[in-house]
């Protein structure tokens, strides 16, 4: 109910807008929803999603599989954690975007690229917020785990990970936002699918309908990808709701 | 002289001259006493003269900077039981119960938490109980492991009285149909009396004075003239030790 009131506010500001610009550059909502009800006809419109989807998920794994390691390190042993941290607090600053070139040199124009480019943007939140926890959580439970003989393995499967997992959703909710923005540019470059591509694509050639038509879908997926994130989190923390 | 001249029981817990140091700081002192398989034992003292650390101690939470702390059986023989519950928020009450057990266990574990009234409970997660209700879990996590001695560190400083009184009848009596020995710390002389077959009185440079409860095995223990009797000599032990004891 509540994503109906909102997404009925931000139409009614677009018509607002429309209206007074009332130029090709803002289309009224109700013709660039026209425009994308047309081109979901076709395959294009699904393949320019489904790259999208397919760079922002592979992103996103990626950035999981390389900072849950370096956070849970990090937090758990400190001679390491002296390693890490500056290295963490140094990068975790500069826009990574800046790094495209490089990321298109060393590992190509494909996808490859453009996934390493947003699990790049994800990966330091994770690994940070991770480290934190791990470190909040050694200090209320270290004591359990040694009073009840608790292997390393058991440590980190029944109290590490568990411990940190809601932090691990708040990051991913927190970059989403930012990686789509990176897989916005990434998809303008060596690109002939994605999202990024349809909208700037239509952009150039002044087809402006379609190009908030693309919009519209660029931000559907990032709102299906809330909602995911959203709905993985009720599954898999139930002790939460 | 007989042939069946019966031995002594040997200590299942010999502690002596132990000693506990946080950095230059003492925790304690000069500490000796012991515990018999079987025995219910309380150690009351003022805030701060390191009963805590005692307790981490012989379960091998801190290690001792002199004397020696010697369990029968090593550290598997002793389970503890914290002042707060830290079940894990995470797991349901069955699945903390279970924490670091083999998960063959579980009917054992279902029935144990049934023993304490929290059957029906077994699948819900902590937040969803009551703080009585949390500390039987607790219990029944520290009890499943079968230890020979308990050691229980002020589990019932947070309960209301009405709770902590039923939770004490439940854990003593659960404690002495098991034949398992208890080490209770304690701020309250009267829980100290009720649980304890014997009080030992610390300080922080070592126990002071012990003293025995011949009554503690009696029904209605709360209500004997020789309760309040021992409560009164154990508030003059403690009389003229700076702290705060209930």
């Amino acid at each position: 109910m509540n994503y109906l009131k909102g997404t009925a506010a931000v139409v009614l500001l677009w018509y607002l807008l429309a209206a007074l610009v009332s130029a090709p550059i803002v289309p009224f909502p109700h013709r660039a929803a026209a425009r994308l009800a047309v081109s979901l006809t076709g395959e294009a419109s699904y393949l320019h999603m489904l790259f999208s989807l397919y760079r922002m998920a592979g992103g996103m794994v990626l950035a999981l599989l390389l900072g849950i390691p370096v956070g849970m390190l990090a937090g758990r042993l400190r001679s390491l954690d002296q390693v890490i941290s500056p290295v963490l607090y140094l990068l975790y600053p500069v826009p990574k975007i800046a790094f495209l070139p490089v990321f298109m040199v060393l590992l190509g124009i494909g996808d490859v690229s453009k996934i390493a480019l947003i699990a790049s943007i994800i990966f330091f939140p994770i690994a940070v917020s991770i480290k934190d926890g791990v470190r909040e959580i050694s200090l209320e439970y270290a004591e359990l785990a040694s009073a009840f003989h608790l292997t390393p393995r058991e440590m980190i499967r029944d109290i590490l990970f568990p411990g940190v997992l809601p932090r691990i959703f708040t990051s991913l909710r927190i970059t989403l936002g930012i990686s789509l923005s990176v897989l916005f540019i990434s998809e303008n470059y060596a690109a002939s699918y994605g999202l990024g591509y349809a909208v700037m694509n239509h952009w150039i050639m002044a087809d402006y309908t379609g190009m908030y038509a693309f919009i519209i879908l660029l931000s559907t997926l990032g709102f299906g990808l809330y909602l995911l994130i959203d709905l993985l989190e009720r599954v898999c923390l139930p002790w939460k709701s | 002289m007989t042939a069946h001249s019966s031995k002594p029981p040997e200590p299942l817990l010999s502690v002596a001259g132990a000693e506990v140091r946080y950095g230059t700081s003492r925790a304690f002192s000069n500490c000796s006493f012991h515990i018999l398989p079987g025995e219910m034992v309380s150690l009351i003292g003022p805030s701060g003269c390191g009963k805590t650390s005692l307790l981490y101690a012989i379960a091998g939470l801190l290690k001792p900077a002199g004397g020696t702390i010697q369990l029968q059986g090593g550290g598997n023989a002793c389970s503890l039981m914290f002042q707060q519950d830290r079940l894990l928020p995470w797991k349901t009450l069955l699945d903390n119960v279970l924490l670091g057990l083999d998960s063959s266990r579980r009917d054992e574990a279902a029935s144990l938490l049934e023993t304490f009234g929290l059957g029906s409970h077994a699948g819900r997660y902590p937040h969803k109980l009551s703080g009585g209700e949390r500390q039987r879990g607790a219990l029944a996590r520290s009890v499943i492991r079968r230890p020979r001695l308990l050691l229980l560190d002020e589990p019932f400083s947070s309960l209301d009285e009405q709770t902590r009184e039923s939770l004490q009848d439940e854990i003593k009596g659960y404690i002495m149909k098991h034949h398992t020995a208890m080490f209770l710390v304690t701020h309250s002389i009267s829980e100290a009396v009720f649980m304890g077959s014997r009080i030992l009185v610390m300080t922080s440079d070592g126990i002071l004075r012990q003293r025995e409860n011949p009554c503690h095995s009696r029904e209605n223990l709360r209500e004997l003239d020789e309760f309040y009797r021992l409560e009164k000599i154990l508030r003059s032990d403690l009389s003229g030790i700076p702290g705060r004891v209930q």
